[in-house]
């Protein structure tokens, strides 16, 4: 892209970054990483393939370019139920421990911010964030890196079973700006944990959230999000590394938000791994929504199964890039991937982007796609009932995205996934006509 | 209105019906009186319009209505969508019902019910009222309660989805009911079941269209009359020895009757 558009952004970067407690060596070097490599390659263009869908122009034009003020308050309602009593609360990018409620968190289970544990072991925290999120070059990692401040440390570690609720709350309604935060979640010794994670915004925001994560041998990791209403930008990026019969279950829901790149880097290294990733999303006016996933099955004996599926009305846009990756000692992959997106005007638009690189001999690998229209003989076999036009669409419609959050345990919060969705629906009659 | 002007009302009458499928001609003059508490028979080869005509009568925008009209009561059946037909008390049972993941068989049924309940300005049916009716007609068809919490259909096997048109058809309690080749691909056992549900709700002024290629459904569902369709027309028309009688001598002398036909209008 040109440089014009960073004209804004390199600047504030720099003197963002320079403004930074430097608590260590490796902090620092980690820092002016990620600086220098934006100040290099700034926000990729329309021709970079891996960006091709979602465009930053936006994004690059600077608006966005300074923090998010401190004094932030947490945008829109408690409304979730999440059955969790632990609740971390980040706002515009910091942990507020304040706001938080950690009360219940079992013993076995710590939650340190990034900021605090930097100040008191910067070392091996900065050594566990090369490890877990190890410097890629990619534009909101860059900044992510040279901004690197605050987020969240989270370990579970043994018999453990718990569920925690992490809001971030984006204010950008005083003035426009952005938040990073970098988290690692790390589980061992069988550890079982939960997370909701909920996206909240007000006015223009720019969200960079990036996640490491290590799920230890016989540890299972499950994952909600849910990107409320009002967002603005959203990246979010997770790398996560399974090692022996570990699962990783994640699911994110969405609508209203302008546009989320979410982003997720699965690594099957130990044998009898699982990953599941799920996404149902609806879509409306100029939204975005681009999910980008690489699955890489390093080591034999894994399974791992992609379902995303989007209602896309208006002029918005949705695009799916899933990569599977067998490495050649991945013998016996059971890998699926799904694809489905409904579009109910004519501008909308879907791109699906399968990509199979398999190495190994013995692999099972499906992937499918479908593009359509709500399927006309449902459509008349609910109305010969006597359900009208209008309620069959809303029917099928949301039974097409409820199916993604089918094997949610919760009830409750399943119900409001649903209806999150359901609210956001284009009213599928007008824009037909 | 008198007594005797009420028993002489047609549910159904449709007159000089012609429809067509993207532009083929499908059912080329049509007619048929049906009164409440009749039920009729419409048997024919395959292709010659009974599943089209059934289709027809429930809305289906799949046909174009070239020509004809159709009284269903005191309305013009054409005019209305298929929803409102419904909610008018046309059912329509599938040859092929349709699937829907994703929608669960109680909630499915529950809108529907609804809405007709909502059309003729009665309240809606709680969950529980709802539940407690839907058990009630379950039984009546045997089926598996199971199959409520199901997705409509979904991995339903033959006689299980047949099943669940005739346990809609008894929650709806429509006054017209159109069967389209409810015996296809049932067994003997299946296809006795089904027969007794819909055996069940005969009686009173609800009508029945049966529509089947085999005399074999007609053995438990007892016609009042029988037409045969071909190539879009009723050709014959009987009582129900006019069923055996096909099951005899199969459609093929309809072919050489229509030839003959033909051969005279063109001398």
């Amino acid at each position: 892209m040109s440089t014009g558009t960073v004209d804004h952004w390199n600047p504030n970067l720099e003197e963002q970054c320079s403004g930074l407690h430097a608590a260590c060596e490796s902090l620092e070097a980690r820092r002016k990483h990620g600086l220098n490599q934006f100040l290099e390659a700034g926000f990729p263009g329309r021709k970079d393939e891996e960006w091709r869908y979602t465009p930053l122009r936006s994004v690059a034009e600077g608006e966005y370019s300074s923090k998010l003020s401190v004094e932030g308050q947490l945008p829109g309602d408690d409304e979730l139920a999440t059955s969790s009593d632990i609740r971390l609360v980040l706002i515009n990018g910091r942990f507020r421990e304040d706001l938080s409620d950690l009360t219940a968190l079992p013993d076995t289970v710590k939650v340190v911010g990034l900021s605090r544990s930097l100040e008191t072991s910067a070392d091996s925290v900065v050594t566990d964030l090369n490890r877990w999120i190890p410097l890629v070059d990619h534009p909101f990692q860059n900044i992510g890196d040279a901004l690197l401040e605050d987020g969240l440390v989270i370990t579970a570690e043994g018999n453990v079973d718990a569920r925690i609720h992490i809001v971030h709350g984006q204010d950008g309604s005083e003035s426009a700006g952005s938040s990073h935060v970098s988290g690692l979640i790390r589980l061992s010794g069988g550890a079982q944990l939960e997370v909701l994670e909920e996206f909240r915004s007000r006015g223009k925001s720019l969200a960079n959230i990036r996640w490491g994560m290590e799920i230890g041998s016989g540890c299972e990791f499950r994952r909600q999000r849910i990107v409320r209403p009002g967002c603005d930008v959203l990246y979010h990026g997770t790398r996560v590394e399974l090692g022996e019969k570990a699962v990783f279950r994640d699911l994110i829901a969405g609508s209203g938000a302008r546009l989320v790149r979410n982003e997720i880097h699965a690594i099957l290294a130990g044998p009898g791994g699982h990953v599941d990733l799920l996404g149902g999303y609806v879509s409306n006016g100029d939204e975005i929504v681009d999910h980008h996933t690489t699955i890489e099955h390093a080591v034999a004996d894994c399974t791992s199964r992609e379902i995303y599926r989007g209602v896309l009305g208006g002029d918005s846009r949705g695009a799916f890039t899933g990569m599977i990756h067998v490495h050649q000692d991945a013998q016996r992959t059971d890998a699926e991937q799904s694809n489905d997106a409904i579009l109910l005007s004519r501008s909308a638009e879907m791109n699906t982007r399968p990509r199979l690189e398999i190495y190994a001999d013995d692999v099972k690998c499906t992937h499918g796609a479908t593009v359509g229209e709500l399927d006309d003989d449902s459509i008349f076999y609910l109305r010969s009932r006597g359900v009208s036009l209008e309620e069959a669409r809303r029917m099928l419609v949301r039974a097409f995205t409820a199916e993604v959050f089918e094997e949610l345990e919760n009830e409750a919060l399943k119900e409001q996934f649903i209806e999150q969705l359901q609210e956001a629906m284009p009213t599928a009659v007008d824009l037909r006509q | 209105m008198s007594a005797h002007e009420n028993e002489e009302k047609m549910i159904l009458d449709v007159k000089d019906l012609h429809a067509s499928v993207e532009g083929s001609p499908i059912l080329n003059g049509m007619n048929l009186s049906l009164k409440p508490g009749e039920v009729h028979a419409i048997m024919g080869p395959n292709g010659s319009g009974k599943s089209t005509f059934a289709n027809v009568l429930a809305g289906r925008e799949d046909y174009t209505v070239e020509k004809g009209s159709v009284r269903y009561r005191d309305l013009d059946l054409l005019d209305l969508d298929p929803e409102e037909r419904a909610c008018e008390g046309i059912f329509l049972a599938f040859q092929y019902p349709v699937s829907i993941p994703g929608i669960s068989n109680a909630y499915f049924l529950r809108s529907a019910l609804n809405a007709v309940r909502r059309y003729k300005e009665e309240p809606e049916v709680d969950a529980v009222d709802f539940l407690q009716l839907v058990r009630s007609k379950m039984e009546l068809v045997g089926m598996d309660e199971k199959l409520l919490q199901r997705s409509v259909n979904d991995g339903f096997s033959g006689g299980e989805k047949k099943r669940n048109e005739i346990l809609q058809m008894a929650v709806l309690d429509p006054k017209l009911a159109i069967l389209d080749e409810t015996d296809s691909g049932l067994d003997i056992d299946a296809l006795r079941i089904v027969a007794e549900g819909v055996n069940a709700l005969r009686g009173g002024d609800r009508s029945f269209i049966v529509v089947t290629h085999y005399q074999r459904l007609l053995d438990y569902i007892v016609p009042d009359h029988v037409h045969v369709l071909s190539e879009g027309q009723i050709v014959r028309s009987g009582d129900k020895t006019l069923a055996h009688e096909l099951e005899r001598e199969g459609y093929s002398w309809l072919e050489s009757g229509h030839a003959a036909e033909k051969s005279q209008e063109a001398s």
